[in-house]
């Protein structure tokens, strides 16, 4: 095993059990060497001093040649057991006498060997001596020790360290085993609880921390992050059960809106259903109807001529009448029927590239009659760079009839202008036509319905200016098939300035299929046909009302677009195009009363309701300025919601591009003023709705 | 005296229309379907065709083309008159070789014009 994967006890226990040996055998080791060391030295002085001592004594006996004399002393080193050999050396380095204990042969005195001295040969400690008399030299003592008592000595001693060694290793062991603990088991302890927390995800298990060393600061170190970890879990949990509430509630939100849906979807199917059944009834009764007006219309017209030619002159009057009536019946059919047809999307265009001024010059002379008769005069002006144009002719020539109709009807001695000019608006060539009249005028009310299906108000006006309602609505749809625009500008007494723009060259197919109804179709098909929802416009500074506001309107599936301020919602009033606005009063830059009177004055927006919604109570004024209703805050929402689907029931079509309306010049203004009748001017303009 | 024919199913309108037309000078021979006004004009050899579209057993866009391919009925005018103002039914009375085209209510003066200018018309021819 690895000696870094060791456990800590086993490290901690094995480094200190290695060190305390290692100290203990290197300070033994030390001192058995010098021991040795001084022993030898000991030795060697103890060998030199018994030389000495024997040359001492064998140099009578060498100087008297008496061999027996110094063998005997000689032998007296037999005692000492680890001398080897002795030997005494003549002058003349032969053997004089010697003494071996274990009878080795003698040789001669090695040259080198000279005066006082030692050396160590073969494990062997050699010493020499001069053996001297009255400062004559003798010969040479030589003394050979095997040195057994310092190898003995060395060998105990050997031993005796291995064993202590050993004795005190064993003791390390023990000792370290027992003492590592108080570092290994506050950290195995943590280690535990670290594992105990990972694998139980238990953030509420604490350390216990025992000494105030190191370690202990790491566990207090590890308890305030499980603290830490331990808050964070729980808040995370808060914060995951709330998430869960919140999608089930979201889910359910869903649920229920998909159901809504589908219910609106089914809603809706059955209504497109119903409004396409509508749609044909219509256009086969309208059938029906016709086939025996031909046979009344013809037979009375035959009926006329043969009583002419018979001379019963007074019948004819009644016959005429006859087809006057069957007329007016048949127009209203046809109307009914172009209607239901445009409705059905049976509409189609037949473009073909013709000729404006000999149309409009074809119109003129036709309408001239009818002009005539309320003593009216026509002015024409088209300009001159006014050519061909591509579009459905008969459709161009009957929304050209039916303005110019209504301009002859609707006016008594006064002046009808007809004026075509070219345009250029995103990089396209359009055609304006505008024809006004110096007539009765149109109340802004009225304006509203103006464009409106069947919104014939009185039935005696219709008798008195004849018409069937549906002129300007099938004139509205015309135009808006071929992507045009139409717009009016009146006030009642002062004459009204209708205004179409068609493109030069009208594209086909239908900018959108009507809607079922045809109620809630905006005018204004230009630049792009909207399809969509009605739009609620929410002007108010307060985040929290639109949000409010918002949220109620969309479950009551309208559109809604907000806006911050007067500025903005003044701009997203003529951009989206909505329904109705809901208007703030107090807001910071432009209040709410400017806002209204701005919205009023232009005559993109001016027909779009108001519904003033303010904590500011002061209806008098709001409904002065052009409010439509008033609502003090905090809102009535069923209130409000049965407001706004008032306006929207009576939506009417909302009038296109007012910079497209000509001004009625000052002097049309005095000139129509003077030929206005001093009353019942509303009456007869709430009627001109159903004007054709 | 110039012979018209006019195949119309609506007995009244073909009595009214006829009579008017009768009073104008004109001989007309009258059939109440697509079918029977398709053997009256090969039989008789009228000098026009006044052809209503919506008619039992054949309709008139039928009559017409049959009528047009003929070679001895191709030179007679036939003016289509039809309920519906609508484009495709204009393009089709073209389509199916009629002369010229009118829509009902009869705007009796407005086609008395139209008879007399293709009467002329093939006078000329």
């Amino acid at each position: 095993m690895n000696l870094q994967n060791l456990s800590i006890k086993r490290k901690l226990t094995l480094i200190t059990m290695l060190t305390s040996s290692a100290a203990l055998v290197l300070s033994s080791f030390s001192f058995l060497i010098y021991d040795l060391i001084s022993f030898r030295h000991l030795l060697i002085q103890d060998l030199m001093t018994q030389a000495e001592i024997i040359g001492y004594n064998s140099a009578g006996a060498m100087e008297f040649k008496d061999v027996p004399a110094a063998t005997a002393t000689l032998s007296a080193l037999t005692a000492k057991e680890d001398i080897v050999t002795a030997t005494l050396y003549g002058r003349d380095t032969r053997a004089f006498a010697s003494y071996s204990r274990l009878n080795k042969p003698i040789g001669a005195l090695s040259p080198q060997l000279h005066g006082n001295g030692y050396r160590f040969d073969g494990g062997y400690l050699e010493v020499f001596h001069d053996v001297t008399l009255n400062g004559e030299h003798l010969g040479t003592l030589f003394l050979q020790s095997d040195m057994r008592q310092w190898s003995l000595r060395a060998k105990r001693y050997a031993g005796i360290l291995c064993i202590f060694v050993l004795i005190s290793g064993l003791l390390a062991l023990f000792v370290s085993s027992k003492l590592q603990r108080v570092i290994s088991r506050p950290i195995l302890h943590l280690e535990d609880t670290m594992r105990m927390v990972s694998a139980n995800k238990n953030y509420e298990v604490r350390a216990v921390k025992s000494y105030g060393d190191e370690i202990g600061r790491l566990i207090d170190g590890f308890n305030t992050m499980l603290a830490e970890i331990q808050q964070r879990d729980t808040a995370l949990r808060g914060a995951n059960d709330e998430l869960k509430t919140r999608t089930r509630e979201l889910e359910r939100e869903i649920l229920h809106r998909k159901q809504t849906q589908e219910e609106l979807l089914k809603a809706k199917h059955a209504a497109e259903e119903a409004s396409k059944a509508k749609s044909t009834f219509l256009a086969n009764m309208s059938h029906e109807l016709r086939t025996p007006l031909n046979a009344i219309i013809g037979y009375s017209e035959m009926l006329e001529e043969e009583t002419q030619e018979s001379g019963k002159s007074e019948n004819v009057q009644d016959l005429r009448k006859i087809q006057t009536a069957g007329k007016h019946l048949l127009s209203l059919i046809n109307d009914v029927l172009d209607l239901s047809k445009i409705e059905a999307g049976k509409m189609g265009l037949h473009l073909e590239t013709f000729e404006v001024p000999p149309l409009i010059d074809e119109m003129v002379t036709t309408l001239q009659p009818a002009a005539a008769k309320n003593g009216n005069v026509i002015k024409v002006h088209v300009s001159k760079s006014v050519g061909a144009m591509r579009a459905d002719v008969t459709k161009v020539r009957q929304i050209l009839f039916n303005l110019l109709s209504n301009a002859c009807k609707f006016t008594d001695h006064g002046t009808i202008s007809v004026d075509v000019d070219p345009r250029s608006m995103a990089g396209q060539d359009w055609l304006r036509f505008s024809v006004s009249d110096t007539g009765i005028g149109i109340s802004p009310k009225q304006k509203g319905k103006l464009f409106h299906e069947f919104a014939q108000a009185d039935a005696s006006i219709a008798r008195k200016y004849g018409g069937t309602g549906l002129g300007l609505a099938i004139t509205h749809r015309f135009v808006q098939l071929m992507r045009g625009r139409i717009a009016v500008e009146s006030e009642p007494g002062k004459g009204a300035i209708f205004t179409v723009e068609l493109p030069a060259h009208v594209v086909g197919e239908a900018p959108e299929t009507p809607r079922p109804g045809g109620v809630n179709d905006t005018a204004t098909s230009f630049p792009e046909p909207k399809k969509h929802q009605d739009t609620i416009l929410v002007i108010d500074d307060d985040a929290t009302v639109r949000d409010l506001m918002s949220r109620f309107l969309a479950k009551l599936n309208f559109r809604v677009v907000t806006a911050a301020s007067g500025e903005e919602g003044l701009r997203l009033a003529r951009q989206v195009d909505p329904i109705v606005i809901t208007l703030d009063v107090v807001m910071p830059d432009c209040d709410g009363w400017t806002v209204l009177r701005k919205l009023k004055a232009d005559p993109f927006v001016a027909e779009i309701p108001v519904i003033m919604v303010t904590i500011v109570d002061n209806e008098a004024m709001g409904l002065d300025l052009g409010a439509s209703n008033y609502l003090i805050k905090p809102v009535d929402r069923d209130r409000l919601a049965v407001l706004i689907e008032k306006h929207r029931g009576a939506r009417p079509s909302s009038p296109t591009d007012g910079g497209t309306v000509s001004q009625i010049s000052k002097n049309q203004k005095t000139q129509r003023d003077s030929k206005l009748r001093s009353s019942g001017e509303v009456n007869h303009a709430k009627d001109l709705v159903g004007r054709r | 005296m110039p012979k018209i024919l006019l195949v119309e199913d609506n007995e009244m309108n073909r009595d009214m229309l006829s009579r008017r037309l009768q009073r104008k000078g004109y001989s007309v021979i009258t059939a109440p379907d697509g079918e029977q006004g398709h053997l009256l004009a090969c039989a008789e050899c009228p000098d026009l065709i006044l052809m209503d579209i919506s008619l039992p057993v054949m309709n008139g866009w039928e009559v017409t083309r049959l009528l047009k391919t003929n070679d001895s009925t191709r030179h007679i005018p036939i003016i289509a008159l039809t309920a519906h103002a609508l484009v495709t039914d204009r393009q089709k009375a073209f389509e199916a070789g009629c002369d010229d085209y009118d829509t009902k209510p009869i705007e009796f003066n407005r086609l008395n014009e139209k008879i007399d200018n293709l009467l002329v018309a093939k006078k000329v021819s």
